[in-house]
């Protein structure tokens, strides 16, 4: 396959060569086999629907949402959100922090070197921007009962994401250029609106459910704009094999949480209508897929067992979903 | 990416979808066993509202004409806003719409909506296409969803695109005219029209809906709305911000995006690359609108009682048609 180390010769594309060049990591293209090398045999299936609380699910989605936060906040000013100029708490209703494992060179480092990229650091200034409001928002909903941040980690998570995924690369920066920050963005967004899929329907009180529907929209918003602007610069730069690479992540995503097809990635294929795009995440019923919170809770960690962690939450999540 | 290699929107595969989402939220029996009364209740409130002379106490007619709404009532109404987006982007993308199989045994007529030449714009065209797909998809689904929940689909209600975009024109001060049909941006404009109130319309009626089954399945779509309305937006706001680019497309979205504002209750987001979500700044929490705010949208008409008119000149068919006051 074309990866985005592959050169690129068309001049428009130079400044993004440059940028990818610039950041080469070590690349072997490892065939695509990596994939069937997870452990799923790791994959569990804790307590899930009649148990649990409006208070439980809302935590779930308040991990989720700190790690989206840290993401978007990280890549577009190089803190995190308890420091960011308008500091966000990381502390829920009172608990303990924590902390959030970044590439060398810290928080400072992760601020993706935008350059004439102001469009995509513009979207990426908003979507950080509703991140955490998100993350203010459900922990005020829940007041004491908001959990604290759990450990998030940023850097190791991503590198084996990348190996796990077959990018055919063993090292992955989402924060290296603003390409690679899409393909980042890419992996959150999507599993967040299936995640809120999953949710909604489990919530008792209707004003819970409300702000879930609407968040579950903006997690879509976000994922139709990180999806149009990938597939956009994969039509610019056919070289580069963008959709390629987006549709290998969605395809890991699909084995991590044990349907194995669950997930749509980036590309043109053939309906009634005529070629189409694949924009948007769905099923053959073009319904959005919907995850239990077992299934998003083995992709955010990365395979890893429940109550463990592993991935984007090396000791899991904080809360009763965990 | 089997997504649509072996496309057949079967009934058995949508029957099992449901029974998929059953699983999860098991409230169907509760569901059924309210249907039936409840929808006729709906229809004489919804009647009752359209006197203009005499003063009504229109608070408890709102809040009744809400509560009495079935599940079938609002997945009718849905129904009604996925042929109107089905004829638009299939129309766009083919020049056909709908076929006669998915459009009820008495539709209404088709005014307006031509092909869109999408020559040297191969991926615009992959994008409408997509999109086409998707809200036939939908039809196809909520017909059958209907049927399987002891309901009847409505057909498909008489649509104009001709005067109806003319009107948005009109109320945007963007001219006497505008067809989205013309050229491929005129055609985002036109879908920038449609896609955030969809979402807005399923967020509106997921809290009102009593099954949980029938909530799972609401909420996915709406969530694919969000999708399309998030690509729209980025789109229509990417191509402004090219440098040298015309404005004219992103104004005009935004002058009927100001449209709706008015008659919807507010709920819109000036369009920018620094605000492609259309949701509320302080909590960033996607905007909902009540079923009448949308029908005043779709029929281009403020105020309470309207029936008909703008893309549905005889009025949607089903018991969700005319605008009530606000319950609040």
């Amino acid at each position: 396959m074309e990866t985005l180390e592959t050169n690129v010769s068309l001049s428009e594309t130079q400044r993004l060569d440059n940028i990818i060049t610039s950041s080469r990591r070590k690349m072997m293209t490892i065939a695509g086999s990596a994939i069937a090398g997870l452990v799923l045999s790791k994959f569990a299936t804790p307590a899930e629907a009649q148990t649990v609380t409006d208070a439980d699910i809302l935590n779930f989605a308040l991990n989720l949402e700190y790690l989206e936060a840290q993401y978007y906040t990280l890549a577009t000013s190089g803190t995190t959100i308890d420091k960011y100029s308008t500091p966000v708490s990381i502390t829920g209703g009172g608990g303990t922090a924590g902390t959030v494992t970044t590439k060398p060179g810290g928080p400072a480092a992760c601020l993706v070197p935008w350059g004439t990229y102001t469009t995509i650091q513009a979207y990426a200034m908003e979507t950080a921007r509703e991140e955490r409001n998100h993350v203010n928002f459900i922990s005020t909903a829940l007041g004491p009962n908001a959990v604290a941040m759990p450990n998030i980690d940023l850097y190791n998570s991503f590198n084996g994401l990348a190996v796990a995924a077959g990018l055919g690369v063993s090292t992955f920066d989402p924060f290296a250029n603003p390409i690679y920050f899409l393909l980042g963005a890419f992996i959150f967004e999507d599993v967040g609106v299936t995640a809120y899929s999953g949710a909604a329907p489990l919530i008792a009180k209707a004003a819970y459910l409300d702000a879930a529907a609407g968040i579950q929209a903006v997690e879509a918003y976000h994922a139709g704009l990180v999806r149009t602007t990938l597939f956009g610069l994969d039509a610019a730069n056919p070289t580069l094999g963008i959709n390629a690479l987006a549709s290998k992540i969605a395809a890991a995503r699909a084995k991590l949480d044990g349907t194995g097809a669950d997930d749509v990635g980036l590309g043109v294929v053939t309906t009634t209508v005529g070629p189409s795009s694949t924009i948007v995440d769905c099923d053959q019923n073009s319904l959005v897929y919907s995850r239990t919170t077992s299934q998003v809770l083995s992709i955010v960690y990365a395979g890893g067992a429940a109550g463990t962690g592993g991935g984007f939450f090396p000791n899991a999540l904080n809360g009763t979903i965990k | 990416m089997a997504r649509y290699v072996s496309y057949s929107p079967g009934k058995a595969f949508i029957v099992d979808k449901l029974k998929d989402l059953l699983k999860a939220a098991p409230s169907r029996r509760t569901f059924l066993a309210g249907v039936g009364a409840a929808g006729a209740s709906a229809v004489v409130v919804g009647c009752g509202s359209n006197s203009t002379t005499t003063p009504v106490t229109t608070a408890a007619p709102a809040t009744t004409s809400t509560s009495t709404a079935t599940d079938n009532d609002i997945l009718n109404f849905a129904l009604n806003l996925e042929y109107l987006e089905a004829e638009f982007y299939l129309r766009a993308a083919t020049g056909s719409g709908i076929p006669s199989s998915y459009t009820g045994s008495n539709p209404g007529a088709v005014t307006g909506g031509t092909q869109v030449s999408f020559a040297g714009q191969t991926v615009l065209q992959e994008y409408a296409n997509e999109i086409a797909q998707e809200e036939l998809n939908h039809v196809i689904f909520l017909r059958a969803a209907i049927t399987s929940n002891g309901g009847t689909p409505v057909d498909r209600p008489a649509i104009d695109f001709t005067d109806a975009f003319n009107a948005v024109a009109q109320a945007a001060n963007l001219g006497q005219t505008f067809n989205p049909f013309a050229d491929p941006m005129s055609f985002l404009v036109g879908a920038f029209a449609f896609e955030d109130v969809g979402v807005t319309a399923y967020h509106g009626a997921a809290t009102l809906l009593t099954s949980k089954t029938i909530l799972a399945a609401a909420v996915l779509i709406h969530a694919v709305e969000a999708y399309h309305a998030g690509e729209v937006r980025s789109l229509i706001a990417a191509m402004a911000a090219m440098p040298g680019a015309s404005q004219t497309y992103l104004n005009a979205a935004n002058a009927i995006s100001g449209v709706r504002a008015s008659l919807g209750g507010g709920m819109e987001t000036t369009l920018s690359t620094s605000s492609i979500v259309a949701a509320d700044p302080t909590n960033s929490i996607g905007y909902s609108r009540t079923y009448s705010e949308v029908l005043n949208i779709v029929y281009a008409t403020p105020g309470v009682g309207v029936a008909s008119g703008g893309f549905f000149p005889k009025g949607m068919n089903g018991a969700l048609t005319t605008t009530v006051a606000a319950s609040a």
